[in-house]
């Protein structure tokens, strides 16, 4: 019960109290054991929990507590050593067996699975348990490397084992079928998979929509059996002509059947599935036959008018035009808008079929359309407004395909602006309707505050500064209005961080709510710019949210498996699994895990703890490497921000390709800086015990080499990083951001980093060889030391600058200031910590030479130039950092003044 | 053309509940459809295939809980045949210091339940650790 309540402490009395009545009390022990592992005291829990599993305990209670226990430790390998015991000692344990069944699904260990399911099976002949031991081993076909072992082994061997029940007719479940099915597939044997849905074992198939009918149709297109595609497309078009997945094997089906000249066998059915299309002829009579059914249907279903479109799409690709009388695309499409156009989704349903309308025709399309919409002009408005929600939405749907065929692209500057002001006007106009609506819901004129906004990114982007501060407000005032709409949100994150203003970003994104595989799929955007924009707090949390996903997902997904398990849902387990593969090796996985280990380093090592603990605390060491590079799988949702732009500005494929390159080199840059970081304390003597001088300095020269190695990667990576950039790649203002490469290599800090590794390598041969005979060295010492100043102080002057300049009554920000300067601050810290390793190697050295001068007693013994070059860097680098507090202190009194400035704004404007 | 309709709603629905005492049922978990998609008559497809599975699997009834507030939702699901069944106190927990809210359990009686008992309104609300 304390323990229930989070009272660890009394919980531990009360366990106490109960041992000295009862010495041997194993479960006292254990729950004693959970109240020290949750008051942190680990190390006594464990062995507590130890002591008390050596005895092989068989009470049910011990060993649900030591469950707990060995959970909350993350030790779940510890419980089937536990349940392996326990079954050893009463082998009839229907319970014990199928606990140690669950704690080896909870590690993975396929093959113990299988036979810990027989063995359940043995004691209790119950149908799941025997099938869990099939499902484990389609779970060791899955997880082997060798797919000819799984393919001649486990799945054959899975099958037999299913054939077996089958032959003695003891299937029962639909589950059971499921896992029969999931083996053939996967086994390639098609035929037989099919028979199976198709026969009397599939009539159990009933959990899901059309079961049996999807698997029948993925086994038609597994055996090219085109016919019978086309055939059960057709029939199940019939029931529902609103099935759009259906259409695409219909048509697909009938022009394979055509490419083949494939004619139906004489005097008999066509196909398993009944009747076949295989001409165009019957197609279009198909699908006009389907659009006068609609017409007859009680709701508008727009599934045979856009199947029509497609049937065109189909037909022109092939090189037919208007053969088949199917009628005018342009025609159809106004047909259409009529009919839908007062449906939010008209507009991404003709989006897809705006190629088959030549451009010249663009314009008279649009004002085509907007003549059917029904609006109405107030007297003292110019322009004319909707009357009610219906006509709103098909006007919005027009201004959304205006965008989309480019007409307001063309425009010039004074026009664009016209359309903004039109826009904000009808956005204005539009608020009217939603007056009801809760904060949760969307203003129905939202998209026009949205479009609006697009429009005067465009003029931002083609250099109308002021354009961009309009975006601020309006969305502003937009999100004042619908609070709750996500796509205001994203883009006043993506423009304040353009600005340079990370500030309000923090709040807008945590108001976004994002939740589990969000922090994957749109965690970018805080964590591209948080750190860069010099927000340690923000980057710091933001790579926490991630990380925390991150870790549960392992977790979790164990938990999921084991439910699925429970109820039979077999086939999802591999989904599972491939959803917690598709996570582990998560790009943005990869980043957060290197950028939060950098930062750590940033804001505490040499701090509040050394360098060399806080990578031992990190367990981090330079010959590790645990990012997946081969396997990296782009998980960022690229497109999250509405776009209504034409194809050619659109983000691209292309785009996402090199976007995904862009961030693996930038990956590679930091992770290799980071691991060159970590191998710094490795090299020191100190930390060697000495008594074991001879293994010792192998240890240390293999480390040089490490890092010798390491930094020849940096480099190599650096180089191909250089060569990307060189494309000038420009990524849709939408799209995904660049990376901070370019900043990078720009400013300088790339630069002085690798010389600061190169450094350390010179130092470490001034150490190896000593102080006589190493003038070379030290003179290559000495010029890097000179050099890196130099570099330094530039990196510095290029951080100086104001961050807001007004210039001809315009602001424009400078963002990339605030980039150099943190990558000043980072290139800098990395020269502290090289400067501490250089310091530990010539320390000893001038105090042994300080030693000869005492013993010889003559002033003859010359100080090695190194001291001198070393020591004037320290004074200059100490200067250099003073002087940057200084800007940084200055940085801080302009942002006081502005916001003195906004607070006397706010006074004026409540004076009047 | 193809992935227009992919991940535009979701429903999640379950059987729960024990035959003998004539509770099993079909559970509504979650429904929703994407404000791009709404006017279709989505989610009443998605209700009557929900209702289909359900009837299939033998269940007594369909049952679902929604927010008080959530009139929108309430008012469609009266339209496919739901009332409310009873309301349960404070059932959604509220994030940032707003009162936690009531939910209404709605449901609708299957074939299987010939004279519609599964659905006659309880006379008091319950609380949320009072239903199983």
């Amino acid at each position: 019960d304390y323990l229930d309540n989070g009272n660890n402490k009394m919980a531990i009395q009360q366990a106490d109290k109960l041992l000295k009545k009862h010495k041997d009390l194993h479960c006292a022990k254990v729950l004693k054991a959970i109240g020290l592992q949750r008051t942190g005291k680990q190390d006594e829990a464990y062995a507590l929990a130890q002591e008390v599993a050596a005895l092989e305990p068989t009470d049910d209670n011990s060993l649900q507590a030591l469950t707990i226990l060995y959970r909350e430790m993350h030790r779940p390998e510890l419980v089937t050593k536990l349940y392996e015991a326990a079954v050893k000692k009463v082998p009839n344990s229907e319970e014990y067996h199928s606990h140690l069944f669950m704690a080896y699904a909870r590690v993975g260990e396929y093959k113990k699975m299988q036979q810990a399911g027989m063995a359940l099976y043995k004691i209790v002949p119950k149908n799941p348990y025997y099938f869990w031991s099939v499902m484990s081993l389609i779970m060791q076909s899955i997880s082997a490397q060798d797919e000819n072992l799984s393919k001649t082994m486990f799945l054959p061997l899975a099958e037999r084992m299913v054939e077996k029940m089958v032959k003695e007719d003891k299937i029962e479940a639909e589950a059971e079928v499921e896992l029969y099915y999931m083996i053939l597939e996967r086994l390639e044997k098609y035929k037989e998979a099919l028979d199976v849905v198709r026969g009397k074992l599939g009539e159990k198939l009933t959990s899901e929509l059309q079961s049996r009918e999807n698997k029948c149709m993925a086994m038609y297109k597994k055996l090219c059996r085109w016919p019978e595609c086309n055939a059960l497309s057709r029939r199940l078009l019939l029931k529902n002509s609103d099935d759009w997945q259906f259409y695409i094997t219909y048509f697909d089906s009938m022009f394979q059947l055509i490419d083949e000249s494939w004619t139906p066998p004489p005097e008999e059915e066509h196909s398993l599935e009944g009747e076949v299309h295989y001409s165009i002829e019957q197609a279009v009579k198909f699908i006009e036959e389907r659009i006068t059914e609609e017409s007859k249907s009680s709701r508008p279903l727009r599934g045979p008018y856009l199947a029509k479109l497609e049937l065109i799409r189909r037909l022109r690709y092939r090189g037919c035009n208007d053969e088949y009388k199917l009628g005018d695309p342009e025609e159809l499409m106004f047909q259409y808008f009529k009919k839908f156009g007062d449906k939010p989704c008209c507009f991404t349903d003709l989006k897809v079929f705006v190629d088959l309308l030549p451009s010249s025709q663009y314009t008279k399309f649009i004002s085509q359309l907007l003549e059917v919409i029904p609006l109405s002009a107030p007297a003292e408005s110019e322009i004319a407004l909707p009357a009610d929600i219906k006509a709103l939405q098909q006007h919005l749907c027009v201004v959304q395909l205006s965008r989309l065929l480019g007409i307001y692209h063309t425009m010039d500057k004074k026009q664009k602006l016209t359309v903004v002001r039109e826009l904000m006007l009808r956005y204005h106009h539009g608020l009217e309707f939603g007056k009801s609506c809760l904060k949760t819901e969307l203003q129905f004129s939202d998209y026009y505050c949205l479009l609006a906004v697009h429009l005067l990114l465009d003029l931002w982007l083609e250099g109308e500064e002021t354009a961009v501060w309009q975006c601020l407000t309006v969305l502003e005032e937009g999100l004042s209005h619908s609070p709750s709409n996500a796509q205001f949100k994203l883009l006043l994150i993506r423009i304040y961080c353009r600005l340079g203003a990370f500030e309000p970003v923090a709040e807008l994104y945590s108001s976004l709510d994002a939740k589990h595989i969000q922090h994957d799929t749109i965690g970018y955007l805080l964590t591209r710019y948080a750190e860069s924009l010099g927000h340690y707090a923000a980057a710091s949390q933001s790579c926490n949210f991630a990380l925390r996903f991150f870790h549960s997902n392992q977790k979790d997904t164990s938990e999921y498996i084991i439910q699925a398990y429970k109820y039979g849902a077999f086939e999802k387990i591999p989904e599972f699994i491939a959803f917690r593969n598709r996570l582990n090796s998560s790009l943005h996985f990869a980043q957060v895990r290197t950028e939060r280990m950098l930062l750590d380093l940033l804001l505490e090592a040499n701090i509040s703890t050394s360098l060399e603990e806080s990578i031992k605390s990190m367990s981090l060491s330079p010959e590790d490497d645990d990012i997946p590079w081969k396997d990296l799988r782009d998980n960022r949702d690229l497109t999250v921000l509405f776009s209504w732009d034409p194809k050619d500005r659109d983000i691209s494929e292309e785009h996402r390709k090199l976007s995904l390159e862009e961030e693996t080199m930038w990956l590679r840059i930091r992770s290799l800086t980071l691991r060159l970081v970590s191998g710094l304390p490795t090299l020191s003597h100190a930390i060697q015990p000495k008594n074991s001088e001879k293994t010792a300095e192998n240890g240390v020269s293999s480390k040089i080499d490490t890092i010798r190695s390491l930094l020849q990667q940096l480099e190599a990576a650096v180089d191909s990083g250089k060569k990307f950039l060189e494309q000038k790649i420009q990524y849709p203002v939408l799209g995904p951001p660049p990376t901070r490469m370019a900043g990078f290599f720009s400013n300088g800090s790339c630069q002085c980093q690798t010389s600061l590794f190169y450094l350390v390598s010179d130092i470490y041969e001034l150490d190896t060889n000593g102080l006589e005979d190493s003038a070379e060295i030290q003179e290559r010492i000495g010029n890097s030391l000179k050099s890196l100043v130099e570099r330094l102080t530039d990196l510095f002057n290029k951080c100086k600058g104001d961050l807001i300049e007004v210039r001809d009554g315009t602001l424009k920000t400078h963002p990339n200031l605030l980039e150099n300067l943190v990558f000043f601050v980072e290139t800098i810290s990395i020269a502290l910590w090289v400067s501490s390793y250089c310091d530990s190697v010539l320390r000893p050295f001038k105090s042994n030479l300080q030693k000869k001068k005492k013993k010889k007693k003559e002033s003859s013994v010359a100080m090695p130039p190194v001291f001198t070059h070393f020591m004037d860097y320290v004074t200059e680098l100490q200067t250099l950092t003073s002087n940057v507090i200084d800007h940084i202190k200055g940085l801080e009194i302009i942002l006081t003044a502005l916001k003195l400035e906004e607070v006397s704004l706010k006074d004026t404007l409540l004076l009047q | 053309a193809t992935a227009l309709m992919l991940c535009v709603f979701t429903v999640m629905g379950k059987a729960e509940g024990s035959v003998a005492r004539e509770e099993w049922h079909g559970h509504v978990t979650a429904l929703s459809v994407a404000p791009e998609f709404r006017r279709l008559g989505l989610a009443a497809k998605l209700m009557e295939l929900l209702e289909e599975i359900s009837e299939k699997k033998g269940g007594f009834f369909v049952d679902l809980f929604v927010r008080v507030s959530n009139q929108v939702a309430v008012n469609m699901y009266k339209q496919l045949g739901y009332s409310v069944y009873r309301t349960v106190l404070e059932y959604y927990s509220a994030s940032n210091g707003e009162p936690d809210e009531d939910a209404y359990d709605m449901r609708k009686a299957l074939s299987r339940d010939t004279e519609k008992k599964s659905i006659i309104p309880l006379p008091h609300p319950v609380r949320p650790e009072d239903i199983e």
